[in-house]
């Protein structure tokens, strides 16, 4: 007998048995729904987690981190890596690589012209620096490596600082600035850039500190924020260093070309090496970490697709004694074994399958519900929005197609023994049943 | 001389074989039936009636002696062959109707089309002339209890028809039905006797029915106690079971 012959016997039986036939998918259902909710959710999450690490501009970024062949020793100070090696390293590859460490130069303030304390923390750092941050750039240019070698006191200061400090819409780029730091010797800057400040980039934990008395980061030449912090000596040597690298550069590339560079410095270095680490591998790894997660607690939800199946199972049996007659008849007027296996298959595994589709479509709108939840607490915070922009939930086309197979395949296992007693029945006891 | 479409050969049925309730049934019978005819089997309840029609009906094997359908030999075949031969060679008319419930008039008619592979358009015209036979046109669509009981049967009747089949094996085909309607269903066989030519077979406990077919067989205690015989419409002769 034709497949289409069958389905449409099936989806007969199936609808003559409205009620019946939903509370025996009510199982399918929810096990597909909870599939699809987590796989959805978890596809959301590591789309949404690598999005946003795009956003912080943290996939260009790469660690050279000093390692002694005996991992259980510490690095002598002198075998770090030096200032020339860095300056070394940027000449070699101008344009593809910037200097991204930071340090902190301490706190300054300084008076504005109503006579009030303005304060800023100091951060010393170069281009990488500001990606590394992410700060945007509103005008001006960025603190670079140069100023650092060429002790220039340049600093880059916030929205925010100008808005404190010049109340007249004075242009700030180009003013010099003198500032008490640390309490004690006045040291003047000549301002080269304006940031916009990010509570949650930048912030320094001050919550809703009114606008005029926040302390926003003053990012100024890596080597005058060690001078003034008074740890210079130290910081002329680096345990690990961070660069972050150009556009134009594969993260593979960019390793390939640090680590042949750094390799070389440390030929001579006898015990120690360095190794590099790309935010990309922790990515990968923060992302296969979400997989894996998502995976268990998937099987763990698949587990409620068997008890479903039993009770497909037990409802195909009762359907099957409850049709035992109908069975007789149609053995009688000459079906097959394998005619009545097929009907009583081909109608669990509709049921399971039309219980799957709902479960997916149930489990989409889970997603979607969660989406609208996240992005209402989000939007509602401007520093989160800015940085998370819209959550759009990304589907996982292999947990909907996983689900339809699976539950086809539930219908075909708890389908074919109330099948195969169907189609064993004698028929004339099944003629005979009453 | 017609052909034969029913010979059985000293037909045995046992249950319960070589336990010690073992009970035997038929007791090798001979029958022997050729196209065309009109027969009753006549027997009182327990004279092995219903296990003749169940073997007649290739519903059931006998446990010795063989039967021939239609050349065919029955007795030997295995489930899915038997399964054919129902499908194909008999057309079953049930005391209780036995129409499937939940398909209408005219899906009824077509099952046995459906099991035999043939198509959808083939299925649909046969159904509908044999409707039309049985005076059922109008009630295509209703479903089994939306009519009546002559009309079920009616149904069924036409349904029995789907395949051409050998014989028309028809068990008490007018026990659920009142006397009127009893003889609309049998003036149906009749008419298919007469003007299709159809080999009927009728299986029932009532004198009455059974005179009015060509040929009565008696059974009792799974014994053939006596049998009209055949009338060669060709001949003036009468063969009894040759």
């Amino acid at each position: 007998m034709k497949f289409w012959e069958n389905l449409k016997m099936a989806l007969s039986s199936i609808w003559s048995n409205k009620m019946r036939s939903l509370l025996t998918m009510l199982g399918i259902i929810i096990g597909i729904s909870a599939v699809i909710t987590i796989t959805t959710l978890g596809n959301t999450l590591s789309s949404t987690f690598s999005n946003t690490f795009q956003n912080l501009g943290a996939s260009n970024l790469m660690e050279v981190i000093v390692a002694p062949d005996n991992p259980d020793e510490e690095p002598d100070v002198e075998d770090w890596i030096t200032m020339d090696m860095i300056k070394g390293f940027l000449d070699k590859y101008p344009g593809e690589f910037y200097f991204g460490q930071d340090v902190q130069g301490g706190e300054g303030n300084l008076i504005n012209s109503q006579k009030q304390t303005v304060n800023v923390s100091l951060t010393g750092g170069a281009e990488g620096t500001f990606d590394y941050y992410s700060v945007k750039m509103l005008s001006g240019r960025k603190i670079s490596f140069r100023d650092s070698l060429e002790d220039r006191h340049t600093c880059v200061v916030s929205d925010v600082f100008v808005k404190q400090y010049f109340k007249d819409n004075e242009e700030p780029i180009g003013q010099e600035i003198s500032l008490t730091v640390n309490e004690s010797l006045p040291v003047e800057f000549t301002i080269v850039g304006v940031y916009k400040y990010n509570e949650m980039l930048q912030g320094m934990g001050t919550g809703n500190t009114k606008e005029e008395d926040i302390k926003t980061p003053m990012y100024i030449p890596y080597t005058i924020a060690s001078e003034l912090s008074g740890t210079s000596d130290y910081d002329e040597y680096f345990y690990y260093c961070v660069f972050t690298f150009d556009n134009s550069l594969t993260p593979s590339e960019a390793q390939s070309k640090m680590e042949s560079y750094f390799n070389e410095q440390y030929e001579q270095i006898k015990g120690c090496g360095v190794r590099v680490v790309t935010n990309e591998q922790v990515m990968k790894v923060m992302s296969s970490a979400i997989s894996i997660l998502t995976v268990i607690i998937s099987v763990i939800a698949a587990l409620s697709l068997l008890v479903g199946g039993v009770g497909v199972m037990n409802i195909m049996l009762v359907s099957v004694t409850e049709r035992t007659r109908e069975i007789g008849i149609r053995k009688a007027l000459g079906a097959k074994k394998s005619t009545i296996k097929s009907q009583f298959v081909t109608e669990a595994i509709i049921i399971c399958l039309i219980g799957g589709i709902i479960g997916i479509i149930v489990g989409l709108l889970n997603g979607e519900i969660v989406a609208v939840i996240a992005n209402s607490v989000i939007q509602s915070d401007p520093t989160y929005a800015d940085l998370l922009g819209n959550v759009s939930i990304t589907p996982s086309i292999g947990g909907i197609v996983i689900s339809l197979i699976f539950s086809t395949l539930t219908g075909i296992f708890f389908g074919l023994y109330p099948a195969g007693k169907a189609a064993k029945m004698d028929p004339i006891d099944a003629l005979r049943y009453e | 001389m017609s052909k034969r479409v029913i010979e059985m050969s000293n037909i045995i049925k046992r249950y319960y074989i070589g336990q010690p309730n073992e009970l035997q049934i038929l007791n090798g019978m001979n029958i022997t039936v050729h196209e065309g005819e009109f027969v009753a089997i006549v027997g009182a309840s327990g004279s092995g009636k219903s296990t003749l029609m169940n073997i007649i009906g290739a519903l059931d094997r006998p446990t010795e002696g063989t039967y021939h359908l239609n050349g065919t030999d029955v007795s030997r075949l295995n489930d899915k062959q038997l399964s054919q031969i129902r499908n194909k060679e008999i057309g079953f008319v049930f005391q209780t109707f036995n129409l499937i419930s939940k398909s209408n008039a005219l899906k009824n008619v077509e099952l046995p089309m459906l099991y035999a592979g043939k198509s959808r358009k083939e299925r649909r015209q046969r159904a509908l002339e044999l409707l039309k036979l049985v005076e059922m046109s109008d009630r295509a669509s209703h479903k089994p209890n939306e009519l009546s009981g002559g009309q079920k049967q009616r149904v069924a009747i036409a349904r029995a028809m789907a395949n051409d089949p050998s014989i028309i094996l028809a068990d008490e085909p007018t026990g659920a039905l009142d006397s009127k309607t009893g003889h609309l269903v049998m003036d149906i066989f009749h008419k298919l006797h007469k003007e299709e030519g159809k080999t009927i077979v009728l299986i029932t406990h009532s004198p009455e029915l059974a005179a009015e077919t060509d040929r009565i067989i008696t059974i009792s205690d799974g014994n053939i106690v006596s049998d009209t015989g055949y009338k060669d419409p060709d001949s003036t002769e009468t063969e009894v079971n040759a």
